[in-house]
């Protein structure tokens, strides 16, 4: 389980968060809507300890992340997967390599050679070729970084995954492999979910519940039909609005 | 403007804590060698090649200017000799450390500093630490370890440039200059404890390199301009300890 309590995060004068309290429990998948620039990402970021709340805490499988001591942090950390935004591959390693650093203590092997057909594996989940191993990240395509972090992310079979936009950019069918994934990977293995997403495809497709963020607070936690019949006047401007759009641009990129 | 300076002293006093902080967490991965030493070798490796023409002919050229001044200075006044002895001390005590140690914190500084302060803006280092994988240990220990091994070897390399280099154009450019006067006039200044003196800050100055390249590259903010300036800090920021060190280790030599 993953519980936000009261979690308050300023940079300088701008108040980003504002006391978000979240629950996300064991094995759901839950999809966090908001405009952009409202704090989703800066919310999930301290889920893993990469941002330090101004106040209040977030509980991880048991563990407070605000007080955790470094080895604390680390055990916690490798029960997560990360799907940044932007990849955040390492760009001077290759693909398999990338794959490799994430696979090696999970999954015990010791070289790349060990690791291979896992990796290629992992691979082929998120629709790319085993070929892409050898390649490093600037020698592939946005959408290819994209399913290569999300490959890496899933590569050390983490209990929880925090996803950053993990469809933004991607075309729809390969978008659509990224739904596919994150369902299947809470049907089976009890993946507990986070998904940052502006996409309303995904976050209905995908979520058992959605929360929708705004002015750095939550404004609603519903089902996805639950959410659709919010009454509160943004909350149905925002779904209503987001909709619309996609309605009018079918053809565009994810 | 009293504000300005309390902000600016706080912002100082946190760097060093910073810094004091990351120096800790490395000493703490020293004895664990299994965590870093490929790694290591390999950055002492990557350093040494790329480095070593350069670094060599920079040290040429150090030693044949120092050959040619002190013989336009020393020509008619002191004997010839002198000039071999002027060229002993001041390349293994101070031209050889300290030209290397500079073409090192452009040459190797600025490289680990831009590639830090881009793994930082790219979200890299983030990613590190979401895999439950420490910076420190995959990052800087190796690159500190690898300029603890290759620059006092460069540096010993460059010593021998830089000596062999002011003989021959000595002897070309000095009017009266023997080969016997500049073996006499080295012969007559070395002392093991010399040689020594060199390997010494070779290793102060690899440390002060790596080490200020890793710390400054990791506080690297913004896009590519923020990383261009973190390269420019680094360097000058590295500079600046060398010349600090370099003075700081001078009564070493004087106790010897």
């Amino acid at each position: 389980m993953i519980e936000f309590r009261n979690l308050h995060k300023s940079f300088g004068t701008q108040q980003v968060l504002r006391g978000v309290n979240l629950v996300v429990n064991e094995g759901e998948t839950l999809a966090l809507l908001g405009p952009s620039g409202t704090g989703k990402s800066v919310l999930i970021k301290h889920a893993i300890g990469l941002l330090e709340p101004d106040q209040g805490d977030v509980i991880v499988d048991g563990t407070s992340i605000a007080h955790a001591t470094r080895e604390d942090l680390r055990r916690v950390r490798r029960k997560l997967g990360y799907v940044f935004q932007n990849s955040a591959l390492f760009d001077s390693l290759t693909v398999g390599e990338n794959l490799w650093l994430a696979q090696e203590d999970e999954t015990g092997c010791r070289n790349i050679q060990d690791c291979a057909s896992e990796a290629a594996a992992l691979l082929e989940r998120v629709n790319l070729d085993p070929d892409v191993l050898s390649k490093y990240p600037s020698e592939l395509s946005g959408g290819m970084r994209k399913r290569v972090g999300v490959a890496r992310a899933i590569a050390s079979r983490p209990e929880y995954l925090l996803w950053d936009e993990p469809t933004t950019g991607l075309d729809p069918v390969n978008a659509d492999t990224i739904d596919d994934l994150i369902m299947d990977l809470a049907r089976n293995l009890g993946v507990t979910s986070i998904v940052v997403t502006h996409d309303l495809d995904t976050a209905f497709e995908v979520g058992d519940r959605i929360a929708l963020l705004f002015d750095g607070q939550i404004r609603a936690v519903d089902t996805p039909t639950g959410i659709l019949g919010n009454p509160d006047p943004l909350v149905r401007r925002f779904v209503r609005r987001t909709r619309a759009d996609e309605a009018e641009s079918p053809h565009r990129e994810r | 403007m009293l504000t300005v300076i309390r902000e600016r002293a706080e912002e100082g006093l946190g760097r060093v804590g910073e810094a004091v902080i990351m120096a800790r967490d490395i000493l703490r991965v020293l004895p664990h060698p299994r965590l870093y030493w490929t790694a290591a070798l390999q950055q002492a490796y990557v350093m040494g090649i790329q480095s070593l023409p350069l670094v060599l002919f920079i040290a040429a050229l150090g030693g044949a200017v120092m050959s040619q001044q002190t013989g336009a200075q020393f020509t008619g006044g002191l004997p010839l000799w002198v000039i071999g002895a002027v060229l002993a001390a001041s390349q293994l005590t101070e031209l050889g450390p300290l030209l290397t140690a500079i073409m090192l914190t452009g040459r190797v500084g600025a490289a680990i500093a831009a590639e830090l302060a881009s793994m930082r803006v790219t979200e890299q280092i983030d990613a590190l630490y979401a895999m439950g994988r420490d910076p420190i240990t995959f990052l800087v220990v190796p690159r500190v370890v690898g300029g603890f091994l290759v620059v006092p070897a460069l540096v010993i390399l460059a010593d021998l440039t830089g000596l062999v280099a002011g003989w021959l154009i000595g002897v070309l450019a000095v009017d009266g200059l023997t080969t016997q006067d500049v073996v006499y006039g080295m012969r007559f200044y070395f002392r093991p404890w010399a040689a020594g003196f060199s390997l010494l800050k070779g290793i102060v100055f690899g440390v002060v390199i790596t080490f200020t390249a890793c710390f400054v590259g990791l506080q690297g903010r913004g896009g590519a301009e923020g990383v261009g300036r973190t390269t420019t800090v680094a360097v000058v920021t590295t500079t600046v300890w060398l010349m600090i060190m370099d003075v700081l280790l001078a009564p070493v030599l004087k106790a010897f």
